[in-house]
């Protein structure tokens, strides 16, 4: 695909590493003995509360931010500047230059990443007419709507031909037919082989799109892993029930952790080692039922179990 | 280096290609033109106007002699009105010519003393400060030469030695340099000294509060992440520096050059010619160098501060201490051109953040020594490259900083991490 291809490990194998990246600020620890290890070509989650050290963690990444310990490597090398260029990176906090044509944005973007500049302007072109914004290349950044100033910048952070995306909050502020095309974009990238970190702290997103995920809480990784093995280590099930009158479930259910009424349904998390069957008599009884139906963990339970199981061993 | 330079370009087009620029560059002479022209007009302004001036004499002999000084300076615009005629007394005349003053009929109102020969007395009367300009600039020569005739011909002199002896002497200077001599209009070397020197200070404060603003332009729209997703922060902080710079120095460049054709071709404003003499190779070379060396040296502290402020209001308490660096110098310019080799003029104008002004003072008034100017540019390039060093720090520290506002502490503190 390009000239620094031949450092690439091969499509599943360990692209970024990193091992025991810390980065406190002051007396606050945003980052606590950070390890990851993400495959070449998938979608990996970057999950956790507002102010887990997403941000944080990603910085380090990017070398914008230097740790204070541990190392990152990229394609099995330490990660300097010049690497920087085969990452695109789209930060939570967006950027453009109000006054810039949007074409000359691109292009700027681009050469900044090192494109040479007559292929930074064509690719600018291709990149516009693929979002179909080519009718606004010529206009001022400030004359957009926000949703097409986002659709710029994530035109911005594809335009070099990166080996490796970071996404930070990619779909904030999108209407749901902008947030399935760029969904669409993001996974047709990753079929040419492009890595991409998903981060978000909108965990039923990331569940739609991820291939692998860790979730992150007070600056430390508490699950790691593919989607598949999460749920493998959180035998968690969970239950949607309803009633016809409104009715809530009962106070004293056994072996339920969470409850949550979720359009108009009640969502129970069970405890492991509990059984849907065994609660239905009870939920029965309490009134007529309208829904009764036994579901896979959402990773927000997941989440909210994980947070608990942390803090048990913090405690204990 | 790629990168520099594509940052270089964009702050470079984005600047000259704006409608500031252009606008600042064409009004810039203009403006500059005005700021010398003015005070010309001003003191020209009024000249014409009639000024009536009430003129009591109980001694009745000094109004003729008065009268014909005052045609002789080529005042006759200043006319004495006699106040009170027939058989009133000084006193009554003088109360007539103080109502008509208050009532503003009269300019101001003047009373010779009956024996003004020997006293030299004359009473002032008016309205306004103002007025006192007419007082000190046309009445008093105009009576001093009177009285002085008075005394001649009372002693029985000619008028013709009286002449001779109020001529004054006639100087001509001729300035020395090692290229050989050349006639010397000092008004004219004074007044092109202060305008480059107000050219240099203007250019100075006005570029690097664009660099100020630049950066901190970037951490508003919060540009600042993505480029450094690209670039390093020193980088972009010497690409920035660099191309407002360039912007700078083409404006410069346009303004140096109109001015070097417009003066070939001999152009007199208000009867002051520019005289490109005066822009001798050594005044022109250290006109560029200065203007270049305090550029940088500005630019690199208003970037290092900007990194670390989020609004423009956040950098003004350090904006005004900085300018200070230039506005302390052009107070001091006096003292200099009084005693431009003295040990306190060189001490000063050695001094890094000063010697833009005043050193360039120097080298336009006097002829310092060849070490003193090369001295004062290594102490701005070496403080150019700590400057920038600290300015990288305080990017890589400051640049992703939002949230309170810094002081002085907050900066050092960064610099010294």
């Amino acid at each position: 695909m390009n000239a620094t291809a031949s450092w690439l490990p091969e499509i599943g194998q360990p692209l970024l590493t990193l091992n025991s990246v810390t980065k406190s600020y002051g007396s606050k620890i945003a980052a606590s003995n950070v390890n990851l290890t993400i495959p070449r070509g998938c979608i990996y989650g970057f999950l956790g509360p507002n102010g887990a050290g997403k941000t944080t963690t990603i910085r380090a990444i990017m070398n914008i931010i230097l740790p204070d310990s541990g190392e990152i490597l990229l394609g099995g090398k330490p990660l300097d500047g010049t690497m920087r260029d085969r990452i695109g990176y789209l930060p939570e906090e967006r950027g453009l230059y109000r006054k810039m044509k949007c074409r000359d944005q691109l292009g700027y973007l681009a050469e900044l990443k090192g494109v040479p500049r007559g292929e930074a302007l064509e690719r600018a072109d291709q990149w516009l007419e693929r979002m179909g914004l080519s009718e606004y290349r010529l206009q001022k950044i400030d004359t957009l709507s926000k949703g097409m100033q986002q659709k710029i910048q994530f035109a911005a952070t594809f335009i070099s031909k990166p080996d490796l995306v970071i996404l930070d909050e990619v779909f904030t502020g999108l209407d749901p037919l902008n947030i399935e095309l760029l969904r669409e974009m993001i996974l047709e990238e990753k079929d040419r082989g492009v890595t991409i970190i998903f981060s978000t702290h909108m965990l039923a997103e990331a569940e739609k799109i991820c291939d692998s995920i860790c979730l992150i809480e007070g600056g430390e990784i508490i699950i790691d892993g593919s989607l598949a093995s999460v749920r493998e280590d959180f035998p968690l099930k969970s239950v949607r029930v309803a009633w016809n009158d409104g009715t809530q479930p009962p106070d004293d259910l056994p072996g339920v952790l969470h409850r949550k009424l979720e359009d108009g349904s009640w969502r129970l998390t069970l405890a492991e080692g509990h059984d849907p069957k065994g609660l239905l008599p009870i939920l029965s009884d309490a009134g007529s039922l309208t829904l009764f139906s036994a579901n896979r963990p959402s990773l927000n339970e997941i989440f909210l179990e994980a947070v608990a199981r942390s803090r048990g061993k913090v405690q204990s | 280096m790629n990168k520099i330079y594509t940052v270089i370009r964009k702050e470079y087009l984005e600047r000259v290609r704006s409608k500031s620029f252009v606008i600042a560059t064409l009004l810039g002479p203009a403006i500059m033109s005005l700021f010398i022209l003015m005070p010309m007009l001003l003191s020209d302004a009024g000249k014409d106007d009639e000024r009536l001036v009430g003129f009591v004499d109980p001694s009745g002999q000094w109004l003729t002699p008065l009268t014909e000084a005052l045609a002789e300076q080529d005042q006759g615009n200043v006319q004495l009105v006699v106040v009170g005629e027939g058989n009133s007394g000084p006193e009554e005349r003088i109360e007539e010519m103080k109502t008509k003053i208050l009532a503003g009929e009269l300019h101001s109102g003047m009373m010779v003393d009956p024996d003004f020969m020997e006293s030299r007395q004359i009473t002032f009367y008016n309205q306004s400060v103002s007025t006192l300009v007419v007082r000190d600039e046309v009445l008093r020569p105009a009576m001093n030469q009177v009285l002085r005739q008075a005394h001649f011909r009372a002693e029985s002199l000619s008028d013709s030695l009286f002449a001779r002896i109020l001529t004054p002497t006639s100087w001509s200077s001729i300035l020395l340099s090692d290229d050989g001599e050349q006639e010397q209009d000092d008004a004219v070397s004074m007044g092109m000294a202060f305008v480059l020197i107000m050219i240099i200070y203007i250019m100075v404060i006005m570029y690097g509060n664009h660099t100020l603003t630049a950066v901190i332009e970037e951490k508003s729209t919060r540009m600042v992440e993505v480029l450094l997703a690209s670039i390093s922060p020193e980088d972009l902080m010497v690409g920035k520096i660099l191309g407002i710079g360039l912007a700078g120095l083409t404006q410069f460049g346009i303004w140096t050059g109109a001015f070097y054709v417009l003066s070939q071709r001999g152009i007199e404003i208000g009867g002051m010619s520019l005289d490109v003499t005066f822009l001798t190779p050594v005044i022109l070379i250290s006109f560029i160098g200065f203007f270049i060396l305090g550029f940088f040296l500005y630019a690199t502290m208003y970037a290092g501060i900007g990194a670390m402020c989020n609004t423009v209001q956040d950098s003004q308490q350090f904006h005004t201490t900085l300018a200070m660096g230039l506005v302390i110098p052009m107070m001091l310019l006096t003292l200099i051109i009084r005693a431009p080799d003295s040990t306190l003029a060189v001490v000063l104008s050695l001094v890094p953040l000063f010697s833009p002004i005043l050193m360039f003072m120097r080298v336009s008034v006097s002829n310092p020594p060849l070490w003193q100017v090369g001295l004062s540019w290594v102490l701005m390039a070496a403080s150019i490259w700590f400057s920038a060093r600290a300015a990288g720090k305080l990017f890589r520290v400051g640049i992703l900083m939002h949230g309170a506002a810094p002081t002085w502490a907050s900066l050092i503190r960064a610099i010294k991490a």
